[in-house]
């Protein structure tokens, strides 16, 4: 993000600078320099050359460099009066440009330290949440392991107490069917004792006996 | 439930015809015998066929009746229970009959099952028992029944007293086995 910024206020710098290079106004104001200096070069050369030209004719003058610089004198004045304002407009516009850059500049830079900031600011607030939702975490987690261990533990003695009593009930039935075997082989047993034994005299004394009961029936 | 409500109205209808006790018990030994016929299953299914028509079905029961030789008031019965289509209900009527004359006269019909055949003097002292329990004058109908091993069971009014050797050991045996 912070690199993005810093690219995005470099762009129109070099916009600039490359709108700069190809306009007219520039051409003008190098070719003007460009002249400007070569006169400036030449003229010395030209004085030089009259002296030596005098020297041998004797008959050279000064004068006779008059039209040079006047000639020099309107080109200068043609110069300040129509390229002047051109190239002070350019430059201004140019420090302008270059002042708005470097302001933009500035505005992204502390965008993007005020990202920066924030960005360190939300990162602390995220280690601050994530040691919360890790402490959360961990106490959810012991509370489910103590739920589980309660649960396990009751599911235990429930079961001990299922097998215990289902024993009970196991054992007890096979008592009973134990007895109900022996009551019964017992009962089979004294049948045929009875049957076999049984006389007379044995249904005469039971007959005494229902009659007996009767009458305690009737007496009461 | 309705049939027994039926039979209990022809029952005292017939009991209201005579306050002669041994006439009453003549007629109650009438009813038992036409019941029994009317029930026998030949003559309960050719009077309960379809083919057999009301007015047959009523001549018929006035014949059967007739050679009976049953005196005029069972003869009006069997026509009556004829023509109401209760020809089914005689033996519930002859039962019925017999309960409201047991009720009227003070007497009580006890099956007395002996496990061996039983001697006159045995059943004589069982009923007398019977009857000084309930003060009621008892008639006993007497059975054999080699399963109880010894003893006498009883059934009187609904209940059963039991004083046989098989009950006795089945107890013990219960007890045994807890």
């Amino acid at each position: 993000m912070l690199r993005n910024v810093i690219s995005m206020g470099r762009v129109p710098i070099a916009r600039v600078r490359s709108s700069a290079e190809g306009s007219p106004i520039v051409s003008i104001v190098l070719v003007g320099a460009a002249l400007l200096i070569g006169a400036a070069l030449f003229a010395p050369i030209s004085g030089w050359c009259a002296e030596a030209g005098g020297a041998e004719a004797e008959g050279g003058s000064w004068l006779s460099l008059l039209p040079y610089i006047i000639n020099f004198g309107l080109f200068v004045w043609i110069l300040m009066r129509f390229a002047a304002p051109m190239a002070r407009k350019f430059f201004g516009d140019r420090a302008g440009s270059i002042r708005e850059t470097f302001a933009r500049a500035e505005t992204a830079l502390k965008e993007a330290q005020d990202l920066a900031n924030r960005t360190a600011e939300r990162m602390s607030r995220l280690e601050t949440e994530k040691q919360q939702l890790r402490a959360d975490l961990d106490a959810e987690t012991a509370y489910i392991a103590n739920r589980i261990r309660e649960l396990a533990r009751e599911t235990a003695d429930r079961i001990v107490r299922d097998t215990k009593l289902t024993g009970e009930a196991i054992s007890e039935a096979a008592q009973r069917q134990v007895r109900a075997q022996l009551a019964e082989a017992t009962g089979r047993l004294a049948r045929d004792l009875v049957a076999r034994n049984f006389n007379d005299d044995d249904q005469t004394r039971l007959l005494r006996g229902f009659e007996e009961r009767l009458a305690q029936e009737a007496r009461r | 439930m309705k049939s027994s409500r039926v039979a209990k109205r022809y029952a005292r209808a017939l009991l209201g015809l005579s306050d002669d006790r041994a006439l009453l018990e003549t007629w109650g030994a009438e009813l038992e015998c036409l019941a029994r016929i009317a029930d026998a299953p030949e003559v309960a299914h050719g009077l309960a066929s379809p083919e057999v028509s009301h007015e047959a079905r009523i001549s018929a029961m006035a014949k059967i009746a007739e050679r009976l030789e049953l005196s005029y008031p069972l003869r009006s019965l069997a026509v009556v229970v004829a023509r109401h289509g209760r020809i089914a209900d005689l033996a519930a009527v002859s039962q019925s009959y017999q309960d409201q004359l047991d009720l009227l006269l003070g007497r009580a019909r006890a099956t007395l099952t002996f496990a061996r055949e039983p001697g006159v003097q045995d059943t004589e002292a069982v009923v007398r028992g019977l009857e000084a329990m309930i003060r009621k004058t008892v008639i006993a109908t007497v059975k054999v029944d080699q399963s109880l091993l010894g003893g006498v069971v009883a059934e009187l009014e609904g209940k059963i007293y039991d004083g046989s050797l098989a009950t006795r050991l089945g107890e013990a045996a219960r007890r045994l086995a807890g």
